[in-house]
């Protein structure tokens, strides 16, 4: 601790701080534009010059370390008058218009300005101009408001991992740009809206609908992922018009991923689904809440509840649905006296599902020195978490990759272990065998005749060698036969290893599914076996079965049965559903229902509504209340949702699966099938309905992701060329596909899985 | 866009850097890719460099938007840098300079030559002077340049 006085002020500070952080912390404003405490110093700005005692001219407070018994002014005469400097030439160039700009009432420059602008400027010669480029749907440029901070440069290069922006040219000349008709494609790029200092860079879908002081800011969190990101809606006469990120830094710091920032765009998406509906005799006719909850009692009682068939009575979910929503359907369901409740529809065999636990925080990611990713493309799937990990390799921290196909990554992963989905149970039994023999366990009898192949020694060795270990288990091997041996294996090597796990098969907001204990009981049936019951009612909350469903066709079958009463709650208007659907219940989307998310470190983060739903729509809870009312059901008396959230993070959840991982037997078929498995993917803005009607999203690059993949070994077998498609997606031929696989990564799920 | 040999003298300047380091060879990497495009780097030698030694394009295009002497447009065969700093200025350079202008225009000789003003390039001893392409020729007035020029094809 070193001790220093600032305007006379004795503060403490840690050796090697820089003085900004010190009058950060102390609540002494600065001015600055080019310093951000999560990006590399520039120093570029030169607008946070300080006065130093002993020092003849002021110094940039962003890069000067702090020294024992340092004397700083940041408001005195020698202070002021460089800082007045430094921003009359920070203007010569900014246009001062204000009005017209899209950051005027937010910007930091325009704030800065006020208090060290002079009142007149005393440049009269012309000023410079920088042509604008359209660099995607996302971002708007407006580039002569630049004022060359770099902030953005810095971001692309050091936290979105791909350096997409850049300062061209020289001297009066510079320009920041990206390379000449490059988009920005990054998966956090809507991060450099929100520390663009200026008006250069703004959000597009945004642009010139409001200023910021006409918004109010509603404190809430993102559901797409299992990060639980926090981010501020703002909103003005009951809509959300703009996300912002709100810094928490145990849990994203301050950034948020693209897919957080822009999905608001479809909550006033046309295909909003408005008012309740009932079908009679064929015909959809739109009828008040009333006569519609009435309609789905008497069709309820008719089917399932007067012939005492409840257990003939199912509910299925998305994952995307809050805390709340899952516990009161549940809890409807098993007050009727059934347990048919799932949430788990995207999982070809549930009985084989996997239960690898996650038990690591987000944060002590960051110090990691070891990471072996399996099956997943992290990146796009749970960005921040990838960005954590990134964070560790960025200091030291290897991390190898067993995965189906060669992905983008944005740092340099050790190996990039490709191998055919049928042959990754085979390496980590491999794995296991080496660790089990290095540290002197019992070597299980199915493992003796194994033969650890190269990559697997390397990959024990590795594990055994790191101190802070982490095995990540992404999505792509949900549904491939052999699942639930890897996540068995992945949990005996964890323990011989002494590694951490994290598993992110199950996105959004499933962990709040498993807490609310949104998940069928010992006696009740499944989300696939629910479909192949022919049940007789169904409660479906925000499902769309050609989207959500690993089998689509023989979802929509089901619901589409005759004498099957189905009460349909859902945000939008979907042609299927219409089809299928007895009643029709509008309800209401993210930021538009108080509610939970749980993320992958368990933590529960509740928020409020940040707006009313459109129309007649009305949060699930509200109307799940309602129901079990109807129903006469015991304790439903909840008045606020914050009842329910307290009363289902107490509840015992029931056993979450039927298999116990530990006891898994991990015998290894040695001459193992050769079939061709197909990972599906979902494009990373079409995993949910919200994602799928925000255009600005579905305009970018990842957006528009649409390939099936495989390599040309692959593609001889099923006799394709790269003009053909594959179950709707078009073919595209790349080696860097593992053996046997089909990797489809698509935006549309138009294929048919009767393979 | 960076030829087999090229590639061999890049790989030349990486060994000369830390391991990792590579982009440190990006000047002479762009240097050498101008050479193999005729002169100028287009799109493809700044993609090519920048994948050749691991580069994001932009800070590839940074570095050769930098610096004067990589071009971004076409050239003709033959540049002729013209010094224009005291010694040379002294010694007459400006009126050789608008000389020289002057009878490319009239020639039509656009294609084959251009004229680039350029700070010191060191020969203050033969001012005024220029360079044309690699060579430098001094001690200039309006009868030598007559010669040179006719002497370029």
């Amino acid at each position: 601790m070193l001790e220093i006085e600032i305007d006379g002020a004795k503060v403490s500070a840690d050796p090697g701080e820089m003085l900004i952080a010190v009058t950060d912390r102390a609540g002494i404003r600065v001015p600055r534009f080019c310093y951000h405490k999560h990006l590399s110093i520039a120093a570029n700005c030169r607008m946070c010059l300080v006065d130093i005692e002993g020092s003849p001219k002021p110094k940039p407070a962003c890069s000067t370390p702090i020294a024992e018994g340092m004397k700083i002014w940041t408001h005195n005469d020698k202070t002021k008058i460089s800082q007045k400097a430094v921003m009359e030439f920070l203007l010569i160039n900014h246009p001062l218009d204000c009005p017209i700009c899209d950051q005027g009432g937010e910007c930091e420059l325009q704030d800065v300005a006020m208090d060290y602008g002079a009142d007149i400027s005393r440049f009269t010669e012309g000023k410079r101009i920088v042509e604008d480029k359209d660099i995607g749907a996302l971002i708007q440029t407006d580039m002569t408001r630049c004022i060359h901070c770099t902030r953005c440069v810095r971001f692309g290069d050091e936290i979105a991992g791909v350096m997409e922006m850049g300062a061209t040219g020289r001297g009066e000349n510079l320009k920041i740009e990206p390379f000449l008709a490059y988009g920005i494609d990054s998966e956090l790029s809507g991060n450099m809206i929100d520390i663009c200092p200026v008006g250069a860079l703004t959000s597009k879908p945004f642009r010139y609908e409001l200023r910021s002081w006409q918004m109010q800011s509603v404190a809430g969190v993102s559901r797409h992922d299992l990060v639980g990101s926090n981010l501020l809606s703002q909103t003005y006469k009951g809509k959300v018009k703009r996300i912002v990120a709100r810094e928490n830094s145990d849990i994203n710091e301050t950034w948020i991923a693209d897919r957080e920032r822009f999905s608001y765009q479809g909550l006033s998406h046309e295909n909003r689904l408005l008012m309740p509906q009932i079908k009679i005799e064929g015909k959809w006719q739109e009828v008040t809440w009333n006569v519609a909850l009435d309609f789905a009692l008497k069709g309820l009682n008719n089917a399932v509840l007067n012939n005492k068939q409840t257990d003939r009575l199912g509910a299925l979910a998305t994952n995307t649905a809050t805390l709340e929503e899952f516990y009161l359907l549940q809890k409807i369901l098993r007050g009727v006296g059934t347990q048919n409740i799932d949430y788990r529809l995207n999982i070809k065999d549930l009985d084989a599902t996997i239960n690898l636990p996650s038990n690591i925080k987000l944060t002590d990611l960051e110090t990691l020195d070891y990471g072996l990713i399996i099956g997943a493309n992290l990146r796009l799937e749970q960005p921040l978490i990838n960005h954590r990990l990134r964070k560790a390799v960025l200091s030291g921290a290897m991390v190898d990759v067993v995965n189906v196909a060669e992905f983008d990554f944005n740092y340099q992963p050790n190996n990039h272990n490709i191998i055919a989905p049928n042959q990754i149970a085979l390496l980590l039994a491999g794995v296991l065998k080496v660790v089990l023999e290095s540290t002197q366990a019992e070597v299980l009898p199915d493992l003796q005749n194994l033969n650890p192949n190269a990559t697997a020694k390397q990959l024990a060795a590795r594990l055994l060698r790191a101190d802070n270990a982490v095995i990540v288990l992404g999505e792509h091997l949900l549904n491939i036969p052999q699942v639930a041996i890897i996540a068995a294996l992945i949990t005996q090597i964890a323990q011989h290893t002494d590694s951490k796990t994290l598993n992110t098969s199950l996105s959004a907001n499933s962990k709040a599914a498993d807490l609310a204990g949104f998940t069928p009981g010992r006696d009740g049936l499944d989300a696939n076996t629910m479909l192949t019951a022919q049940l007789k009612a169904y409660i479906l909350l925000d499902i769309y079965p050609q989207y959500d469903f690993y089998n689509s066709p023989k979802a929509i079958e089901a619901f589409n049965n005759a004498d099957t009463f189905i009460i349909a709650l859902n945000s939008f208007k979907d042609e299927v559903v219409l089809e299928y659907a007895d009643i029709l219940l509008p309800i209401a989307n993210f930021y538009e229902s108080p509610g939970s998310h749980v993320n992958i470190e368990g933590l529960v983060q509740s928020f409020p509504a940040a707006v009313s739903a459109p129309g007649e729509a009305k949060p699930a809870w509200k109307v799940f209340k309602v129901l079990a009312d109807l129903l006469q059901l015991p304790g439903f008396d909840y008045t606020a949702n914050q009842q329910i959230t307290s009363e289902a993070t107490m509840h015992q959840n029931p056993k979450l699966s039927k298999v116990d991982v530990s006891k898994v037997d991990v015998s290894i078929d040695l001459t193992m099938k050769k079939g061709i498995d197909i990972i599906w993917q979902k494009s990373p803005y079409a995993i949910d309905v919200l994602l799928r009607h925000s255009p600005a999203l579905q305009m970018t690059k990842i957006g528009q992701i649409n390939t099936a993949s495989m390599n040309a070994a692959t593609a001889k077998k099923l006799k394709l060329t790269q003009t053909d498609d594959y179950l709707g997606v078009p073919v595209v031929l790349s080696e860097t596909v593992a053996d046997d696989c089909v990797f489809i990564n698509a935006n549309r799920q138009t294929w048919d899985r009767g393979q | 866009m960076i030829s087999e040999k090229s590639k061999q003298t890049i790989d030349k300047w990486i060994a000369k850097y830390p391991k990792g380091q590579q982009q440190s060879a990006v000047m002479e990497a762009l240097k050498l890719s101008q050479i193999d495009n005729g002169g100028y780097l287009d799109k493809k030698c700044i993609e090519a460099v920048a994948d050749y030694l691991d580069m994001s394009v932009i800070s590839v295009a940074e570095v050769a938007t930098f610096y004067e002497n990589y071009n971004h447009k076409p050239v003709a065969k033959y540049t002729v840098r013209f010094c224009h700093n005291i010694s040379c200025m002294l010694n007459g350079a400006d009126n050789l300079i608008d000389y020289l202008e002057a009878k490319i225009n009239a020639e039509k000789l656009g294609e084959l030559v251009q004229v680039k003003k350029v700070e010191c390039l060191g020969a203050c001893v033969g001012a005024p002077m220029c360079q044309i392409n690699d060579d430098y020729f001094e001690n200039l007035n309006e009868q030598k340049i007559n010669e040179i020029i006719s002497g370029l094809k």
